[in-house]
């Protein structure tokens, strides 16, 4: 499925905390739109983030990645969002609420981090996040237990691709890790 | 620097089952649903079917529970046939209510087209099914190609319509009517089994026109009752038109028990179809057909066993022909070894094991069945010589969502080659 993705390039903050690699980019709000106002539906709405690092800026594969899948709600009477992240096992489950829309934007990143053991030590490296709102208005309906719904993927592709699914794609680099160390110690 | 990283991007598959977790980790479901509308008018008021009605209403005084929220706009779109259902949550009267409005958007075309069975088998080539449905209200009218090389001995391809009338005055009776024309393809082997046996008439086409009465008396039961008027187009010029006219019933049951850690499933069928001379028929006979089946699941481990028997007594066309070596009997045995004219006696069991990975399935499986023949109508034996025999196989899956690939290994003396099967609803 095609994707509306918004590119900020050299606005991913990067450093170390204790054995993981961390991100923040206060200019990123991805609670907005469309997602914003499926959210004060009630609706849960669900956001894929990978962090990767590559030796290149333009790399299509990353050297070492990590992926979380979060899931936001809005809470009808206390206005206030709940977020939980999903890891790849089931142990990495966490989850929080009475945030505020830039304290869940600020806790999906947070918590979204790479092993430090995964970071070359030596050579410079880049960082990307790939962060995606799904919409399962696109995905219920085409498979179902009575087969393939031809109608359902005629609708699908002939509906514009903005809308669809929202996109964020932030890059960052070269760093290094030695010089992430200093500012961490400092 | 606009190019992206390749995000392992997972499949619609896995994010329904994330959604599904996503729907249940919705904050608001600390709050008791006070009212459900859809489109704006009150669950009481609007023009729904009554079991829809019935799982709306269901929904107040209760939890918010998101993910049966989302089950039920699912059936929504599908039972009112809507291009979109979302839902949306608003304040109650009180500070722990909310209200449920589901709004609806209407589809851009009035029918829909799909696929609902697909299958690619090694040997036996492309089976399938393309279907063109309407609705209106209750009623279903449904236009499908069908090109099918794996349910008989021979491969049929043509067309059928059906009409289902979905409420005849209550939402227990159900009414059916289908119109197939299928066009008809033998192999070589089953059209030299049929000139060295007694009395087995090939035909090249054949008609039938099936109106159904279906009523389920209880959740778990159905019983349906119709006739089978069926003309074959005989390949002997001598022979012309022969009618295949049958008395059919189908009674089935299907239960689900649903425990703390495991969860089980039984479903149970009997069929029947007889041929008599008072419904004009040139055969007459008798067609018994039971299945059962039993799954077991227990965390990530499901296992299952389905056992098929079938029986048919007097004189039947070939259609009614009971076959085994196909996509889901005796799994990689080539039919027409087996017996390449069918058989009027078969039994059949399937023991798979399987351990989910998400919404993905590997699995294991062993078949062993048996067809023969017996009586005046038995025509051949198989190419093995053998009437009857106990056979088995044994294979591995991978199963996700309703898509199956399949390595199935018959278990034969010499020479083993594997089969595969990649399938949807087979």
């Amino acid at each position: 499925m095609c994707a509306l993705a918004v590119v900020l390039v050299d606005k991913l903050q990067v450093h170390l905390d204790g054995d993981f690699l961390h991100i923040s980019a206060p200019h990123l709000n991805f609670l907005n739109g469309k997602t914003l106002e499926r959210l004060k539906d009630g609706v849960s709405v669900a956001f894929i983030g990978q962090l990767s690092i590559s030796s290149a800026p333009n790399a299509v594969v990353g050297d070492a990645s990590s992926l979380a899948r979060f899931a936001l709600s809005y809470d009808i009477w206390e206005e206030r969002f709940s977020v939980s992240r999903f890891g790849d096992r089931p142990g990495q489950h966490r989850s929080i609420s009475h945030l505020s829309a830039q304290a869940a934007e600020t806790w999906c990143l947070d918590n979204l981090m790479l092993d430090r053991a995964l970071v070359p030590a030596e050579r410079p490296f880049y960082v990307h996040l790939d962060l995606r709102a799904d919409d399962p208005r696109d995905q219920l309906g085409v498979v179902g237990d009575t087969g393939i719904n031809i109608t359902r993927l005629i609708e699908i592709f002939s509906r514009p691709v903005k809308g669809n699914q929202q996109r964020w794609l932030l890059h960052a680099g070269p760093f290094k890790l030695s010089d992430l160390r200093k500012a961490s110690h400092g | 620097m606009a190019t992206a990283l390749a995000i392992p991007t997972p499949s619609a598959f896995a994010d329904q089952a994330f959604l599904r977790a996503a729907a249940d980790s919705n904050v608001n479901q600390r709050y008791i649903v006070e009212s459900v509308s859809v489109g704006g008018v009150q669950v009481e008021s609007a023009k729904l079917p009554s079991t829809l009605r019935k799982h709306l209403t269901a929904l107040v005084g209760a939890r918010c529970d998101m993910a049966a929220i989302e089950d039920l706009a699912a059936e929504m779109r599908k039972e009112l046939h809507l291009r979109v259902v979302s839902q949306r949550l608003a304040k109650g009267s009180l500070p722990d209510r909310i209200r449920v409005n589901f709004d609806v958007v209407k589809r851009d075309l009035a029918f829909d087209i799909s696929v609902p069975k697909f299958l690619y088998h090694s040997k036996q080539g492309f089976s399938g099914e393309v279907d063109a449905s309407t609705r209106t209200g209750p009623n279903t009218f449904t236009l499908a190609g069908i090109s099918n090389g794996d349910d008989l001995t021979e491969r049929f391809t043509g067309v059928a319509a059906h009409y289902r009338n979905s409420r005849v005055l209550t939402d227990k009776v159900h009414f059916g009517i289908g119109f197939e024309d299928f066009r008809e393809q033998w192999t070589d082997t089953t059209r030299t089994a049929a000139e060295n046996s007694n009395g087995f008439d090939l035909y090249r086409g054949r008609r039938n026109i099936a109106p159904e009465l279906t009523f389920a008396p209880a959740k778990s039961v159905t019983v349906s009752a119709g006739v089978s008027l069926e003309q074959m187009q005989m390949e002997n010029p001598l022979l012309g038109v022969r009618s295949a006219n049958a008395v059919t019933a189908d009674v089935h049951f299907g239960r689900k028990l649903e425990g703390d850690s495991i969860q089980q499933a039984i479903d149970a069928k009997y069929s029947l179809r007889a041929g008599t001379r008072g419904l004009g028929s040139d055969y007459s006979y008798s067609r018994h057909l039971v299945s059962l089946r039993y799954e077991i699941k227990s965390g990530r481990q499901i296992a299952s066993d389905e056992f098929v028997g079938g029986a048919i007594a007097g004189d039947a066309p070939s259609f009614e022909r009971f076959v085994l070596g196909s996509s889901s009997t005796l799994r990689g045995w080539d039919r027409y070894a087996i017996n390449p004219l069918g058989g009027n006696r078969a039994v059949h069991n399937t023991i798979t094991y399987g351990y989910q990975f998400g919404d993905r399935t590997a699995e294991v499986f062993y078949d062993m069945g048996s067809l023969w023949n017996t009586g005046r109508t038995a025509p051949v034996q198989s190419a093995s010589g053998q009437n009857g025999g106990l056979r088995h196989s044994l294979g591995l899956g991978y199963r996700q969502g309703i898509f199956v690939l399949t390595m199935a290994f018959p278990v034969v003396e010499g020479r083993i080659t594997p089969v595969f099967m990649a399938g949807m609803n087979y």
